[in-house]
């Protein structure tokens, strides 16, 4: 069913999109993609070096996790305003431990319309949006907002 | 990072060419996929894109990150704010969409300083922590702002 500004109400609920869970090779796949060589991402011995257990993921990734939510959901070309605060850092998977660490590599983002108006002389809605990972520790919220016709 | 004399202060102004690769590239690295088969077609298949309504073969809305990076940001603000790639904390960002970006594109990234400031608590040696808000114009070939980027970085 196409999205249009009169059957989305204010408190519906967009999609739940629940991702892979993330390896380092998702993250070293991600840098490249990115450009972002912050060895913390995937450089275990600077980790060591920092006092730090494991190698994070990049913020950005874990956006980009949340556009990938977005756009599965509703067309981005209407996408008009995309925020998001990085609330916690995020774990990948343990390839030999994968039953006790892949809750904390594996994300999950919801979101809820909390606004609609004209803007521009266009119908926009605004959507809260919220990644936790499978442990329910929150990665990320924001919001976005996309014209619908 | 705390030299408000940094506000206002513009980086050099940086152009690139948007791949068409790279965006295969992108939209399957947020997609968590090994392969670019396994990803939407808009993102390689310029026949699909149209069909979904684009004129060409879209970005998916993280992509203006890679222009960051690829002009080498990183090292740039670490050196504009004088803070080590340790203690640099990406705290938020925020797209503001005006257009579309296509392969081929002419894109130049024009960021700059806008914001400064402390917040929170004293930390034990009594600093607060130091926030910066950096803006970036991405201006096309046909010199029009497609995207605005808005991002706030903190020193821990």
């Amino acid at each position: 069913m196409t999205i249009t500004y009169d059957n989305i109400n204010i408190g519906d609920p967009i999609p739940t999109y629940t991702s892979a869970a993330i390896t380092r090779t998702h993250l070293v796949r991600y840098a490249g993609a990115s450009g972002d060589f912050n060895p913390l991402h995937h450089d275990e011995t600077f980790i060591k070096m920092i006092g730090m257990d494991n190698v994070i993921a990049h913020g950005m990734f874990i956006m980009g996790i949340a556009g990938e939510a977005i756009t599965s959901w509703i067309t981005h070309k209407n996408l008009r305003k995309f925020h998001a605060r990085f609330l916690s850092m995020t774990e990948p998977v343990d390839r030999d431990n994968v039953e006790n660490t892949k809750q904390r590599a594996t994300i999950i983002v919801t979101g809820k319309v909390v606004k609609k108006y004209e803007e521009n002389g266009e119908k926009r809605i605004q959507c809260d949006i919220i990644a936790k990972d499978l442990l329910g520790s929150r990665k990320l919220d924001g919001f976005f907002i996309v014209a619908l016709p | 990072m705390v030299d408000k004399s940094k506000i206002g202060f513009e980086f050099p102004a940086y152009t690139m060419v948007v791949e068409k690769a790279k965006i295969a590239e992108f939209a399957a690295a947020v997609a968590l996929k090994d392969s670019k088969n396994e990803i939407d077609p808009i993102y390689y298949d310029e026949e699909a894109a149209k069909q979904a309504g684009y004129k060409g073969i879209p970005v998916p809305p993280t992509f203006m990150t890679s222009f960051f990076f690829w002009a080498d940001g990183l090292m740039r603000i670490m050196k504009a704010l004088d803070v080590d790639l340790s203690k640099l904390l990406h705290s938020e960002e925020e797209y503001e969409y005006f257009g579309d970006i296509y392969p081929g594109d002419v894109i130049t990234s024009k960021m700059k300083v806008v914001e400064m400031y402390e917040r929170g608590k004293r930390d034990r040696i009594g600093r607060f922590v130091n926030v910066t808000v950096l803006e970036t114009e991405i201006i096309n070939q046909r010199g029009e702002l497609v995207v605005k980027v808005r991002s706030t970085m903190i020193e821990r």
